[in-house]
């Protein structure tokens, strides 16, 4: 039974991830951009959403009100950037990660480095879990979940059914000949930017309602995150969700089989594996 | 020109054994010893990464894994269980060493991706060792190692000293195997992986191999300048090792400095080292990650050549401005700190190299001009004769079969090319002829049927093997290697062809090809300067440069106008003049029936007709398939 609580668990926690990994992924596989600065917006939304429910003592879930379209518009400036100066898919790297190492000093500069996390009578939601059975879950992980997956099903509908969504795609596959065909790349690049930071103010508005804070978080996340975003295939929205249950899922289960040390490896093993086997992904697309 | 790297390291090495010495007889403060070692430590490491991500492109984030096995193994082998600490020293080296071949081996052998998925797979690495090092009892177990003090030779006194010393020496090696690859095939090999790895590998580059031995090399010099630092340090901690300092700082460093040339690593060092000194000294400890990162992010954006390249348009008036600043702000006591002046005059002299302008440099290395010696190109004065296919099968290809997916782009395609033919390959767009060279040179591998060149089996070869073999071939849309000049293109494919020379030797060989195509003229332009016509030329050049006995030129006179096109013919029946066998994929046409010895026409996959140009044309199944309603343009 423990077993199927941590493979649960572990599978809630990994939808987080797949969260984080959502915005790098369509980044990645529509604009031709890794952008490592995503992190440094979920690390700095993290702490907006610490610093403002704090400071007005509304619930954490209400400074989205102020973070997503904070962070659509940061998303959407850096993507300005990397056209105005048309960045490359391997120079986005080196740049962003210059991006996120002035972010993370900024945060540790202004909130140090010390651990946050967020009074529990401002957050009602941290000590709180529901039973399922004999199950039982922590809320904020289901709150993550519950947003990961809303956001996931939000964006396959936008990409499938929409003009902006089947341009992006057209997009993503040739540059050239969809601007050709009239499609402003710019604009779309710019609102999937923005989009993507949306999202990531979301997922840092959940750290600290499940746990707590620090400015080295970025280093922790980018493994396990990339590793979902390959497994699920770039810019495949919803293989990122499947990647990220599934590597959630295996690593809890292992700390629990094993120790929770060892769940690190055995998930970097794997998604070695899965690069050298299946480099485009466990989930192909149809034509993909 | 030459002899001033050699100058600059022999200088270096000089100061090295001097430099104890010295602050001996004039008792100058221990403090700039400690301040130089340090340059050294971030000189050696730098330049290590740059030998890697600078020179192939591969960018790295794992330096802090190669310099934390470093110094794990130093803390472990010495601190731990007492053997010597040069003996440590060299078992650091190789193991990092083998930590960079066990990575190269897992991301250099995907198809795809490889960049971008290597550059994450680095990112990764610091971190899973990070936790095998806290958790291992036997290495560190999150307790930290202390390092005793090692025993230093006789002839240097004190520790620091020690230190400066075995640091110089390890920077020393890491700036001559750096210089010595810039100026070696396996520098250049990296040069062209970084600008096209697949034109590298079919031009006859090992592109493997290449990758490993940088990869290699970068491990086993991290290594051991991480072994020298833990013996400095005298304290090693997981945090203290695997953080994010060393990655960012030879990422910051290379940039700036210049990743196309040995020294510029070791520019950006001496820049990024100060910079952090003074703010350090000055109270901005908290600023100083914040500054490397605005410098990296602009360097990448406005000025991606880096300092080196500025230095090297004015270098006398860079050297003499940095002088004049330095000695000017030191004796007249403007400064008390020689470190502050040094800091000011390297910050004016950055924004003289940055200015645009001045005398341009190709970015790798001076070309050698001179008479051609060696006579590599077989530039036939000698007529050879217009036989039609009467030599012996160069190239069979039976029953080829190549899927995509569910997409049948070839259904069992036959073609044999022999000696001294020229076979024109037709067809409409989207039957095939693209994909069947690529599976003869070896792009993919065909999803059945046999290829083979003089009766040696082709199929499942590396590109560059079947280079090697003697195919040779050229892209529809040109893909020169954009940082190298025209000359050193076709010098690459003689320095990885089969007949290889060395690289003064190549530079030389290879205006014998470019005059063949007649571009002799823009030997010293950059690809980037030069037309479409031009850029299809020298397409051709480097093809033929690595001495092929089957050519495949595909599409090599798409979007030329008729002069350039009446021009390029010439140029293929003078390759053709040399003994090379060609196959000429072509819609024009006139083109194919002027050259073409024989043609074969393919069709969805499957060869439609065979046989003598103006025979074919006529074939009806040819002129419905193909010419349709153009169908009198086979009578041109």
């Amino acid at each position: 039974m423990i077993e199927l609580q941590a493979a649960v668990s572990g599978a809630l926690n990994g939808s987080l991830f797949a969260l984080m990994a959502l915005g790098l992924s369509l980044a990645w596989g529509f604009l031709k951009v890794i952008n490592l600065a995503h992190f440094a917006l979920i690390l700095l939304s993290g702490y907006l959403t610490f610093e403002l429910a704090t400071a007005t003592g509304l619930g954490p879930i209400a400074t989205i009100v102020v973070t997503a379209p904070l962070m659509f518009v940061v998303g959407a400036v850096i993507q300005l950037g990397y056209e105005r100066f048309d960045v490359s898919e391997l120079n986005s790297l080196l740049i962003s990660y210059g991006l996120l190492i002035i972010t993370v000093q900024v945060v540790t500069n202004i909130w140090t480095a010390d651990f946050l996390r967020l009074p529990p009578e401002i957050n009602p939601f941290s000590a709180e879990a529901v039973g399922v059975g004999s199950l039982r879950f922590p809320v904020p992980t289901l709150l993550a979940a519950g947003f990961a997956v809303v956001l996931v099903v939000a964006a396959s509908l936008v990409l499938g059914r929409t003009y902006a969504g089947k341009a992006l795609q057209a997009f993503g596959q040739d540059r050239e000949i969809a601007s050709a065909f009239g499609i402003d790349h710019r604009l779309l690049g710019v609102l999937l930017a923005g989009a993507a930071g949306a999202s990531a103010a979301i997922a840092g508005m959940l750290f600290p309602i499940g746990g707590t804070l620090t400015p080295d978080l970025p280093f922790e996340w980018i493994g396990q995150v990339f590793a979902i975003v390959i497994l699920g295939g770039i810019g495949n929205v919803t293989g990122t969700l499947y990647a990220g249950l599934l590597v959630g899922a295996i690593s809890g289960l292992v700390a629990v089989v094993w120790t929770p040390s060892t769940s690190p490896f055995v998930v970097f093993s794997l998604v070695v594996i899965a690069l050298v086997f299946r480099p485009k992904g466990l989930f192909p697309q149809k034509g993909g | 020109m030459r002899h001033k790297g050699w100058l600059a390291l022999v200088g270096i090495a000089v100061a090295l054994v001097t430099l104890p010495a010295i602050r001996h007889a004039t008792d100058f403060p221990m403090f700039y010893l400690i301040f130089l070692s340090g340059i050294l430590f971030w000189t050696a490491q730098s330049t290590s990464w740059n030998i890697l991500s600078g020179y192939s492109g591969y960018f790295s984030f794992g330096q802090g894994a190669f310099f934390g096995v470093g110094v794990y193994t130093m803390a472990v082998l010495f601190g731990r269980q007492g053997m010597s600490w040069w003996v440590a020293a060299l078992a650091a080296g190789i193991a990092s060493m083998l930590l960079g071949l066990a990575i190269g081996t897992i991301a250099f052998r995907l198809r795809s991706l490889r960049g971008e998925i290597f550059a994450l797979l680095t990112l990764a690495v610091p971190f899973i060792l990070a936790s095998v090092a806290r958790l291992s009892k036997a290495i560190d177990g999150g307790q930290g190692i202390v390092i005793p003090v090692p025993e230093a030779p006789s002839f240097l006194s004190q520790f620091q000293e020690f230190v400066f010393f075995v640091g110089g020496v390890v920077a020393l090696l890491a700036l001559t195997v750096a210089y010595v690859m810039q100026h070696t095939r396996y520098g250049w090999a990296l040069f062209t992986i970084r600008d096209d790895e697949d034109v590298a590998e079919g031009l006859g580059v090992p592109t493997f191999f290449h990758k490993m031995i940088a990869i290699g090399v970068t491990g086993l010099i991290a290594g051991i300048s991480g072994a020298v630092a833990a013996l400095q340090l005298g304290f090693v901690s997981v945090e203290g090792t695997f953080n994010l300092d060393v990655p960012l700082f030879v990422i910051v460093m290379s940039v700036l400095g210049g990743r196309g040339h040995w020294a510029g690593p070791m520019v950006g060092a001496i820049y990024v080292y100060t910079l952090q000194n003074r703010l350090a000294s000055g109270g901005f400890e908290g600023w100083s990650l914040i500054v490397l990162g605005v410098i990296l992010v602009l360097v990448m954006l406005l000025a991606p050549q880096g300092l080196m390249a500025g230095f090297r348009r004015r270098p006398w008036l860079s050297a003499g401005v940095f002088v004049v600043v330095f000695l000017g702000l030191w004796l007249l006591g403007v400064t008390t700190d020689p470190v502050t002046s040094l800091a000011a005059a390297l910050g004016v002299t950055a924004v003289i190299a940055f200015i645009p302008g001045g005398r341009r440099r190709p970015e790798l290395g001076e070309p050698e001009t001179g008479p051609p010696q060696e006579h590599h190109a077989p530039v036939g004065d000698e007529p050879v004769a217009e036989s039609v296919g009467s030599g012996r099968p160069l190239l069979v290809a039976q029953d080829v079969v190549k899927t995509f997916g569910g997409v049948r782009a070839l259904r069992g395609v036959s073609m044999t090319v022999h000696e001294g033919e020229l076979v024109g390959l037709v067809g409409p767009n989207g039957s095939g002829k693209t994909t069947l060279v690529n599976l003869i040179s070896g792009v993919f591998p065909p999803t059945a049927g046999t290829i083979s060149l003089d009766g040696a089996d082709i199929v499942g070869s590396r590109p560059h093997r079947i280079a090697h073999l003697g195919i040779a071939r050229t892209y529809q849309i040109p893909r020169p290697f954009t940082s190298l000049t025209v000359r050193d293109n076709v010098a690459m494919a003689i320095m990885f062809g089969r007949d290889p020379l060395g690289l003064d030797a190549s530079r030389r060989a290879a205006v014998e090809y470019l005059d063949l195509v007649g571009l002799g003229g823009r030997a010293d332009a950059l690809p980037g300067e030069i037309n479409l016509h031009q850029r299809q030329l020298l397409e051709m050049a480097r093809a033929i440069a690595t001495r092929p006995s089957l050519l495949l030129l595909d599409e090599a006179l798409a979007g030329l106008n008729p002069v350039e096109i009446d021009n390029a013919v010439d140029v293929v029946r003078r390759i053709r003049g040399s003994g090379v066998s060609i196959v000429l994929v072509e819609h024009l046409l006139r083109v194919v029936n002027q050259l073409a010895t024989r043609i074969v026409v393919l069709d969805q996959g499957m060869e439609l007709a065979e046989g003598e140009p103006a025979v074919v044309m006529r074939d009806p199944a040819v002129v419905k398939a193909y010419l349709g309603r153009q169908a009198d343009a086979a009578g041109e």
